[in-house]
C-alpha cells in the first residue's frame, strides 16, 4: 500500500487493485491470503496472454522440438499453407474489370458544369481562384456580347492541384466541381494543363454522374 | 452437411458451371487469358460500347460486380472505357443500373463519353482561350517593295 501512496494512485484504482501496485500482465491471488502470488500466464477467462512463454522443458516436449528441427517439418507445413492459398479466393480485386467502392464525395478530375438549358454556370466570380491553396486556377473574365459576365480563360494546372475540394466549396453556382473520374492519367505533363474547353467538355461528359453524386449528398450539405 | 460438401465436390461443380456459363473450354481459356479470371454471374446490362456488366453476390464486396470489356477493344481494354452512366454502379455508389435509374439527367447538350485518349492523336493539347495581352510588334510593311 505504501507504493500506491508514494505514486499517489487514486483511491479508485487502489480499491480495484489487489496488492497495491498496479501491474497489468500479472494476476494476483485474492488479497485475503496476505502473500501476493503471481501466476504466469494468467488464466482469466476472456483474456489472452500474448507475451512469450517459457518452453516446456520435459523430455518428451524437448525431443518433439528437436525432431521438428531435424526433419524440417516446418518446410512441409509451409508448402501446405502455400498450396491452400492457391485454391483460396484472392483478397485483391482484378482492377480494370472489378473496381473498388467510391464515395459520392470523391474528389477527382475537375469539370465545369452547365445549367439544364445548356448555359455555362461559371460567372467568373474568381472565388475558386482566390481560395485555391495551390494557386492552380487562373481566370480571366470579360463581358459577353449579351451583357453577361463570363470567363474567357479558366485554366487549371492539374499538376499543381492538391485535390482539396475548396474550389467546389467556394463556388456559389456549383459550376466548378471535382468529378468522380480518377482515370485521367496522361503520358505528358502538358496534357494536364486544362483550359476552359477541356473542363466544359469534362462536365458535358460526366454530368450524369456528377448530378447523381450531388443528389446523393444533398441532405448533408 | 452433405458428403459432397465435406469432400469439396461442390467446388468442382461450381468450376464446371463457370466453364459452361463462359461458353465451353476454348472460350473459357480465352477469357482467362484476357481477363486473368473466370467468374460466373448474372448479366445486369450492357452499355453503348458493348461492355457487359455482371454481378454475383457470392463473391465478396468489391469483387461481386465486374465488367467484361467489349470484344472490339481486344486487349486494349482500359479502366476509363466505362461510360459515366455505369460509373456509379461499377463503384458501388448505387445499386441501380442506369436504365433503371429515373433520376439520372439526360440533357441534349450532354456529349458522348470517350475513354482517356492520352497517347493517341486525339489527345487533349492545351491552348489559350484568350488573346495574349502582350503581342509582338509587327513592323509596318512598305507597300512600294
Amino acid at each position: 500500500m505504501s507504493l500506491a501512496k508514494i505514486f499517489s494512485v487514486s483511491s479508485r484504482v487502489r480499491a480495484t487493485g489487489t496488492g497495491g501496485i498496479v501491474v497489468r500482465h500479472a494476476q494476483y491471488s485474492t488479497p485475503s491470503e496476505g502473500k501476493v502470488e503471481k501466476v504466469y500466464p494468467p488464466s482469466v477467462s476472456g483474456y489472452k496472454y500474448v507475451n512469450a512463454e517459457d518452453p516446456n522443458m520435459s523430455m518428451k516436449e524437448m525431443s518433439n522440438r528437436a525432431a521438428q528441427t531435424l526433419f524440417w517439418t516446418e518446410l512441409a507445413r509451409g508448402f501446405a499453407v502455400t498450396l491452400a492459398h492457391v485454391f483460396k479466393e484472392p483478397a485483391t480485386i482484378n482492377y480494370p474489370f472489378e473496381k473498388g467502392p467510391l464515395s459520392p464525395r470523391f474528389r477527382g478530375e475537375h469539370a465545369l458544369r452547365r445549367y439544364p438549358s445548356g448555359e455555362e454556370r461559371c460567372i467568373a466570380c474568381k472565388l475558386c481562384e482566390a481560395i485555391c491553396p495551390a494557386q492552380a486556377i487562373t481566370i480571366e473574365a470579360e463581358e459577353r456580347k449579351d451583357g453577361s459576365r463570363r470567363t474567357t480563360r479558366y485554366d487549371i494546372d492539374m499538376t499543381k492541384c492538391i485535390y482539396c475540394g475548396f474550389c467546389q466549396e467556394a463556388c456559389p453556382v456549383d459550376a466548378i466541381v471535382e468529378g468522380p473520374n480518377f482515370e485521367f492519367s496522361t503520358e505528358t505533363h502538358e496534357e494536364l494543363l486544362y483550359n476552359k474547353e477541356k473542363l466544359l467538355s469534362n462536365g458535358d461528359k460526366w454530368e450524369s454522374e456528377i448530378a447523381s453524386n450531388i443528389r446523393a449528398d444533398h441532405l448533408y450539405r | 452437411m452433405s458428403v459432397g460438401k465435406i469432400l469439396g465436390l461442390d467446388k468442382v461443380v461450381t468450376l464446371f458451371n463457370i466453364i459452361r456459363q463462359n461458353g465451353g473450354i476454348r472460350a473459357s481459356l480465352y477469357k482467362l487469358y484476357r481477363q486473368d479470371e473466370l467468374k460466373d454471374g448474372v448479366l445486369v446490362g450492357e452499355d453503348k460500347f458493348g461492355n457487359k456488366y455482371y454481378e454475383n453476390p457470392r463473391y465478396f464486396y468489391s469483387r461481386n460486380r465486374w465488367v467484361e470489356y467489349s470484344d472490339k477493344f481486344n486487349m486494349d481494354y482500359d479502366g476509363s472505357q466505362i461510360p459515366a452512366e455505369w460509373f456509379g454502379w461499377m463503384h458501388y455508389k448505387t445499386d441501380l443500373p442506369p436504365h433503371q435509374d429515373p433520376s439520372r439527367p439526360r440533357y441534349k447538350w450532354m456529349t458522348n463519353y470517350n475513354e482517356n485518349l492520352t497517347g493517341t492523336t486525339a489527345q487533349y493539347v492545351p491552348y489559350s482561350t484568350t488573346r495574349p495581352k502582350v503581342e509582338a510588334w509587327l513592323p509596318p510593311r512598305k507597300s512600294s517593295v
